[in-house]
């Protein structure tokens, strides 16, 4: 045995039945009881409003209703929850994807196609002169994701993120869950340091510190902070253990 | 709209249409007996009696409606017994002119009552093949029929004798008939219903439908006996079996067992069922409730084992077996009111109510009217909220109670009740029975049983000790066996 049972051998108290009293055996006074406690229940929900806060275990007032009343009322998902698919746009609205393919090998589900297209080298535009590649066509099957996030972790240019917290939207038909770039295409544009359009020699840098704090995963959705936990733990006494008899 | 202002509207408009409603009713019947004293010599005078505005006021409006209004409140309220907001999605949008007003307005879940109506009425009303057609047809309607048949010979108001004229006063009636016979009637109606009911279970050729229907026919029959039983307190201390009428049951509680005036306001003891045969109430409820074939005693249905004898049942089939339980909702709240509330009659104050409304006598009848739907209103909250409070009875312990605790316990009501009148003919040692019976059960109801006082006991003294850890919170499974 194990010095920390041993000292504190738990002894446990059994509960006597007791014989049941006249009020239990009548049934008449406790079924009226229980009669009250649901009556109280019944007035306060009917005569007080019920506390629309998503968070039910924030509710407060007189109304006991814990429902969420979905369409209208929202729980917010929690920071990290994958949702729909986006393209990250630069400043300029352009997708950052530079077509590498990564995303659409690494999907499990082989849910991406893309095309990519080559910038024309003698064309002046400043990001002509940097990256090679643009995608043409980035299409996902939404049917198809398993939403894993696999994409957005292989991505190299931050280019895919499921950041959105929605859904895939229902559709009626199976082409509608085939989105392709305008419908990808949104959401915060995100700047890095990094970007090569800020390689050429004559740029300035941009303002970096403004910049990184919003183009975080999750800095673009405000979600709620939790409640924190109400259960105390006790460490000054040792936790109750299970001991199962062998053989 | 805070939520107490929309309640209180929804409440002010219920009973505004009770008021309205009896209004209505005494109103009507006031037109046809006067027609009647009018043209005595037609031959169609003896047919416009002030019943045939009870049957169409009382039996077909007010039970009805109020039955329908109850397939919503069932919901309703069982959700705001469990805390959750109920049925309000359903909408009015499709509406012509004031669809664009309703559009996104819930109206605590009222436009589902003409969704479910549309659904049952347009729904197949599909037969088995191996069903009986003829019985499984006729089942729903036999079901439905004795129910509603039921309700003819409830007093719901008294018998008004209105004056127009010097000496010019026609009697109306606030019952649709008012036969001397009129708790046997009943009583030999709500047996008929058990015809439906096994009826449906034979007929549908399904074995489930079969176990619910012979529960549903064993059940009824053995709760009979109870229920004729528990009765028969009030038959004694009237010494009638008639429910309308001035010397009727519901008439009568309208007297006073010990009264005295203040200021023209009299107050009282009225000798109401429930002062004078409280454990009465208790058997007819139980054995009523347990006829009526709702939660606790729903084991013919059965919903969790054997979904019940109308298992084959659908479309308006199902929903006439659905519409005929809550018409008996009403109609055993109604009785209950009748018989043991007091009917029509105010708690006090009835002489000053009559002189004060003397010579509006329509008016009176429908502030009687608006009376007696509110205490059976209280009466069909009660049968809502036992259904979902009390949990079901297994079926061997309904036997049990109908055949070793209900019917005992009457027999000795009915010989002690019988005895304290014998002595006592005015009524008032058997009101002060009653009273002494309700205190107990009050007594009994306000203190905590054993149980919880000697656990009181032991955390008080367990609380002197320090024992270090708390084996109340986390009992440790198994531990100390080393």
């Amino acid at each position: 045995m194990s010095a920390l049972t041993h000292g504190h051998a738990h002894e446990v108290e059994k509960k006597e039945l007791v014989e049941p009293d006249i009020r239990e055996r009548t049934y008449i006074p406790t079924l009226l009881k229980g009669i009250a406690i649901t009556t109280r229940h019944f007035l306060r929900n009917l005569f007080f409003d019920r506390d629309t806060n998503p968070q039910v275990v924030d509710r407060h007032g007189k109304n006991t209703m814990n429902t969420v009343q979905y369409p209208e009322e929202k729980i917010p998902y929690p920071p990290g929850y994958r949702g729909v698919h986006r393209l990250v746009p630069r400043e300029d609205g352009k997708p950052r994807c530079v077509a590498c393919y990564m995303c659409a090998t690494i999907c499990p589900a082989q849910c991406i196609y893309i095309e990519a297209a080559e910038y024309d080298p003698a064309d002046d535009a400043a990001e002509s002169r940097v990256i090679e590649k643009f995608p043409k066509q980035f299409v996902i099957d939404q049917l198809r994701c398993i939403v894993c996030g696999l994409c957005v972790d292989a991505c190299p240019k931050d280019a895919i993120r499921m950041d959105t917290g929605r859904h895939t939207d229902s559709g009626y038909s199976r082409q509608s869950f085939v989105y392709d770039i305008p419908k990808l295409l949104g959401g915060d544009p995100v700047t890095h340091p990094s970007d090569p359009w800020f390689k050429r020699g004559n740029s300035t840098p941009p303002d970096w510190v403004e910049k990184e704090a919003h183009t975080r995963i999750g800095a673009a959705v405000e979600f709620p902070k939790l409640p924190a936990s109400t259960i105390e733990i006790d460490t000054s006494k040792p936790v109750a253990v299970t001991h199962f008899k062998k053989g | 709209m805070p939520s107490f202002v929309k309640a209180i509207f929804g409440i002010g408009l219920i009973l505004g249409g009770f008021f309205g409603l009896s209004a209505a009713m005494y109103g009507i019947g006031y037109g046809l007996e006067r027609l009647r004293f009018e043209n005595a010599s037609e031959w169609w005078a003896p047919l416009a009696t002030s019943h045939l505005a009870a049957i169409l006021i009382l039996m077909l409006v007010i039970v009805m409606v109020t039955a329908t209004l109850l397939t919503l409140a069932e919901r309703k309220w069982s959700a705001f017994m469990q805390d959750r907001p109920g049925p309000n999605r359903a909408r009015l949008g499709g509406l012509p002119v004031v669809g664009k007003l309703l559009e996104n307005m819930p109206l605590a879940g009222l436009p589902h009552i003409p969704a479910d109506v549309v659904k049952m009425l347009t729904k197949e009303s599909f037969r088995p093949r191996a069903a009986s057609p003829f019985l499984f047809n006729l089942a729903p309607i036999l079901a439905f029929a004795p129910v509603f048949a039921l309700s003819a010979v409830i007093p719901m108001g008294p018998a008004l004798s209105v004056a127009w004229d010097q000496g010019k006063s026609v009697l109306v009636q606030g019952v649709a008939a008012a036969p001397d016979f009129g708790i046997l009637y009943m009583f030999a109606i709500a047996s008929l219903a058990v015809y439906g009911t096994s009826l449906a279970g034979w007929a549908s050729n399904n074995k489930f439908a079969l176990l619910g229907g012979v529960r549903a026919a064993s059940q009824m029959i053995s709760y009979e006996v109870a229920l004729g039983l528990s009765l028969v307190g009030m038959m004694i201390a009237f010494s009638t079996v008639k429910l309308a009428g001035d010397d009727g049951l519901a008439a009568m509680q309208g007297q006073y067992l010990w009264s005295f005036r203040v200021a023209g306001f009299d107050l009282g003891v009225p000798q109401w069922g429930i002062f004078l045969q409280p454990i009465g109430f208790l058997l007819f409820f139980a054995a009523a409730f347990a006829e009526t074939k709702r939660a606790p005693f729903d084991t013919p249905e059965g919903e969790s084992e054997i979904v019940g004898y109308f298992i084959e049942y659908s479309g308006m089939q199902f929903g006439m077996f659905m519409i005929s339980e809550f018409v008996e909702v009403v109609v055993l709240s109604a009785v209950l009111t009748a018989v043991f509330f007091g009917a029509w009659w105010p708690p006090f104050g009835n002489e000053a109510l009559k002189s004060a409304l003397a010579g509006h006598e329509v008016w009176l009848g429908a502030v009687y009217g608006l009376i007696f739907w509110v205490k059976a209103l209280l009466l069909i909250y009660l049968q809502l909220v036992i259904r979902w409070t009390f949990p079901r009875f297994r079926y061997d312990q309904v036997q049990h109670l109908g055949w070793k605790i209900l019917l005992p316990l009457g027999l000795i009501n009915v010989f002690v009740s019988g005895a304290l009148i014998l002595w006592d003919p005015s009524l008032r040692s058997l009101c002060l029975m009653g009273v002494l019976e309700m205190a107990v059960f009050g007594f009994w109801t306000l203190t905590p049983p054993r149980q919880v006082r000697q656990e009181a006991e032991a955390r008080a003294d367990h609380d002197g000790h320090d024992h270090g850890h708390d084996t109340h919170a986390a009992p440790a499974l198994g531990a100390g066996s080393h």
